[in-house]
């Protein structure tokens, strides 16, 4: 049920069948699924309960940026599931609902939300003071997301010290390609993920990419991240931590937690290359379960082979959405149509040109205006918008479908950043806070690096060179490598200026002016 | 540009902001609150929010008293519901040295009317269940001690001070204190001279800074703090816990969120700035009290500062400069000394009357030297 067991790119390599168990109830799951997505191609639509309203909230983001899927696992209280593999045995319990998630009573705060105006809190319940204090007390109660632990941990944490030469944190295509090309140089790496695998996004992208052949054109995002991969382990000076948080940089000294461990790690340069977050879009239910992160469904149905529903809106249409619409349709899933609120297309013409040859209507000059549904998602309203974005009246036109994928574009993943002490600035061009640096990819804070999407929202091709710069250069830096790989370095420089050139460039070349010193 | 004011209160904290209501409340006209960031962003906005009368010198105990019976009824007096509730404190001693002065505290507040008490191990257990007592002596307990939320309470004090005619000027900071004759003239705040008679200095971890410009040298020194919140629980957690032996304290926030910190820093520094080193003390010893804790994930941490003086007790009322006030000092018990503070240092400015209760804490005390606070925590 809701798994695709038939793909013409993909080959779901499923492993060993378990048994989860979700409140109590046995599903099927197998190895190498994350709980997410078990659950999801279980059936299960609702995920958790939003704090104060008690609304429905599924599944959005899929890489752990959201918090909507966080649930008790084995008894700790609010771990993201969309981060962590399936075992045989596992006991899920959904949080913050009375009795269940699915039919949570308190959800009747949704309907009474005009006695909780935003505040109310500090400016209701005040007088008789009795009333107070017995306020205070219940509303405590309602509180909280997740439970106290009712039993020890068994496992001792630990707690180690590493240092290293470069540390990277992400090990998408541009931490990666850093690695290599630093470990290449001979540097010793610690490279760290907060997922259990490596190839970020990557993983996701079973589309042939654009470009010159030197850069991966031609190849899908799938085998590029394979092809990284092996030649990323093939070096004995490069460390590979996975399921590897990384949460907070101190005066250069990076604090990371994996499993049961602390990690402090003492590097003397660092590449941030945290990637980047789905943005939403602000209309009626935007929160409903259904209404997805496009990047989210990539990964339940090309990583997982998880169905995400029958028919599918697209908001977007730029190559995210494009592409998406694209798979959906290899996958078997249908697709209402893509909605843009630019009265032109906003990805390369040759994939919009594959999605109408494929008879999907493409509505320029049109935003999404509602979702319908009160637990799930059974239909969208849409409607058209004039020269200045308002609405045209009378244009609404419901569309039929049973899940929304949102992609509007992404902003850096930039706390890291700003921990770090590097300086920040906020460019549109770039999608949104962004490091001041020069063209080595160095920023403002000395021997700390930044890479990929976290400089600023551009490809996959990229990020990979912008990597491979920021890993060549923080190595020269300590001594590693000769005049070969300094022209290397430059002539990498040269390559993405030239990638940039064209009108898809135009607008990062702009960006990348405000904050290239 | 020249201005004239009655009061110009330094620091937009909560002590400056209830020092502020409170003039406006006895009459004073013009009562100007210069702030150099946003309200409540120095220690105010940073405190765990705690609430005790359990101190360990008959003038604190005195002072801490009254600030929690008026802290029972500031939300009728603000008209701003600041989520106070009263779980307690419990402090708990893991060697016989502490426990001996825990001992003698409890002995000094029950003769004054606090209503704490000593608890062994096993009561412990009962008023927080999770507790591991392994190596625990004992410890007091006092059920009046409670928390309330910080912002609240800043933005409670500055609405009511404003309806009652006091301007709060935020990103404004004081460059300059003008003194003439030994007596206050006025301040330069921004671009700005303020001509007034009283200037308060409300500062906090900053109040060194304004001694030194009205030409004071003060003992007061600013330390780094930190403290950190966990994600949101539900409801487990009643009183403030604080093992007095490691120095640790934690509670539960409103929202469910663990808040506590541990002594980490003891050099003066005005820096602010978060470190691993404190993270990981914090955890060692939460989880040593609370070992089911483990597991549960740090959301967010930051530091702030205790303004501290030679004897941990606040620096309250006049100086040798006619109209230069002070109150600050406070040694980490800001928060929960602002009520009664504002009350009295506006009550000494609109009377010149030293009200008993403030009496021990005066400048000068440190040129003689008195008994110091013990119950410093965090």
């Amino acid at each position: 049920m809701g798994r695709l067991q038939e793909h013409p790119v993909v080959q779901f390599r499923r492993g060993k069948k378990v048994t989860i168990y979700f409140d109590g109830k046995p599903m099927e799951a197998y190895e190498g699924e994350t709980v997410a997505a078990a659950l999801y191609a279980n059936g299960v639509r609702i995920f958790s309960r939003s704090f104060k309203y008690h609304r429905p909230r599924g599944f959005f983001c899929a890489i752990g940026k959201c918090s909507s899927c966080m649930m008790e696992v084995d008894g700790i209280p609010n771990v993201r599931t969309c981060k962590v593999y399936v075992r045989d045995g596992m006991q899920i319990r959904s949080q913050n609902s009375y009795p269940d998630v699915n039919n949570d009573i308190l959800g009747v705060f949704d309907r009474l939300d005009f006695m909780f105006p935003h505040g109310f809190h500090y400016k209701k319940f005040i007088r008789p003071s009795f009333l107070r204090l017995f306020f205070v007390n219940s509303m405590r109660k309602f509180t909280g997301l997740g439970n106290f632990p009712k039993e020890e941990i068994k496992e001792r944490g630990r707690e180690e010290t590493l240092e290293c030469d470069i540390a990277i944190i992400g090990a998408g295509p541009a931490g990666l390609s850093s690695a290599i090309y630093a470990g290449e140089l001979g540097a010793d790496i610690c490279l760290m993920d907060e997922n259990p695998r490596v190839g970020g996004q990557l993983v996701k992208q079973t589309h042939r990419f654009f470009g010159s052949a030197e850069h991966g054109a031609g190849t899908r995002g799938i085998k590029i991240a394979e092809n990284l991969e092996k030649k990323v382990r093939e070096f004995d000076n490069v460390n590979i931590s996975l399921n590897t948080g990384v949460f907070g940089i101190y005066d250069g000294t990076i604090g990371a937690v994996k499993d049961n461990t602390l990690i402090e790690i003492k590097p003397k340069k660092i590449i941030i290359a945290t990637g980047a977050y789905e943005r939403t879009l602000i209309f009626e239910n935007n929160d409903l379960p259904g209404v997805y992160g496009a990047g989210g469904v990539q990964t339940l149905m090309n990583v997982y082979g998880v169905k995400p529903g029958d028919t599918g809106l697209i908001v977007g249409s730029g190559n995210v959405g494009l592409i998406l619409t694209y798979q959906l349709l290899q996958a078997g899933v249908d697709v209402a149509g893509i909605v843009e609120a630019m009265p032109v297309i906003g990805g390369y013409f040759v994939h919009a040109a594959k999605v109408r040859r494929l008879g999907i209507p493409i509505y320029t000059s049109h935003t999404i205006k509602k979702a319908y549904g009160s637990k799930r998602v059974e239909g969208a309203q849409i409607v058209a918008l004039d020269d200045k974005w308002q609405e045209v009246p009378g244009s609404e036109r419901d569309i039929s479908c049973d899940f929304i994928c949102i992609s509007v574009g992404l902003s850096p993943t930039h706390e890291l950043l700003y921990q770090a002490g590097a300086e920040m600035r906020f460019v549109p061009e770039l999608g949104g806070f962004v490091p001041v640096r020069n063209r080595y990819m160095e920023t403002s804070r000395e021997g700390v690096y930044v890479a990929g999407d976290a400089a600023g929202i551009e490809e996959a091709s990229t990020a990979m060179i912008e990597g491979r710069i920021a890993g060549l250069d923080s190595a020269i830096k300590l001594g590693y490598g000769d005049k070969e790989a300094e022209e290397m370095r430059d002539k990498f420089v040269s390559d993405l200026e030239e990638m940039r050139r064209g009108p898809f460039g135009a607008r990062i070349l702009k960006g990348l002016e405000k904050v290239v010193v | 540009m020249k201005m004239k004011a009655d009061v110009a209160v330094i620091g937009g904290g909560v002590t400056g902001l209830s020092i502020a209501y409170n003039l406006a409340k006895q009459g004073i006209e013009k009562v100007v609150v210069l702030e150099k960031r946003y309200l409540g962003a120095g220690s105010s906005g940073r405190c765990a929010g705690g609430i005790r009368e359990q101190f360990s010198t008959e003038p604190m105990i005195k002072l801490a008293r009254k600030s929690l019976d008026m802290y029972e009824k500031l939300s009728d007096e603000l008209n701003f519901n600041i989520l106070f509730r009263q779980g307690g404190y419990l402090f708990l001693a893991f060697n016989e040295d502490d426990m001996s002065e825990i001992r003698e505290h409890v002995r000094l507040q029950n003769s004054l009317g606090v209503g704490s008490r000593i608890v062994t191990p096993e009561e412990a257990r009962e008023i927080f269940p999770e507790l591991n007592t392994d190596g625990m002596v004992g410890g007091a307990f006092n059920r009046r001690d409670g928390i309330a939320f910080p912002f609240p309470v800043v933005w409670g004090y500055a609405r009511a001070g404003e309806r009652l005619g006091v301007e709060i000027r935020k990103f404004t900071e004081v460059r300059d204190i003008i003194v003439e004759n030994g007596s206050v003239k006025g301040v330069v705040a921004g671009e700005e001279r303020i001509d007034c008679d009283f200037v308060v200095n409300a500062a906090g971890g900053w109040s060194k800074k304004i001694y030194e410009m009205a030409g004071l040298k003060s003992f007061n020194t600013p330390v780094k703090h930190e403290i950190l919140a966990t994600e949101p629980l539900k409801p487990f957690l009643e009183p403030m816990i604080v093992n007095i032996s490691a120095g640790l304290y934690f509670n539960q926030s409103m929202r469910g969120e663990i808040i506590g910190g541990i002594g980490t820093h003891s050099e003066p520094s005005t820096d602010v700035s978060s470190s691993f080193e404190f993270v990981k003390k914090f955890a060692r010893e939460i989880v040593r009290l609370v070992p089911k804790i483990r597991g549960v994930k740090v959301l967010r941490q930051w530091a702030g500062l205790y303004d501290m003086t030679p004897d941990a007790q606040p620096v309250l009322g006049e100086t040798e400069i006619e109209g230069f006030i002070q109150a600050n000092g406070f040694s980490g018990h800001g928060f929960m000394l602002a009520p009664v503070v504002g009350e009295l240092i506006a009550k000494l400015i609109a009377t010149g009357k030293v009200d008993p209760l403030i009496r021990p804490f005066g400048f000068n005390r440190f040129r003689d030297g008195i008994e110091p606070e013990h119950t410093v925590v965090g």
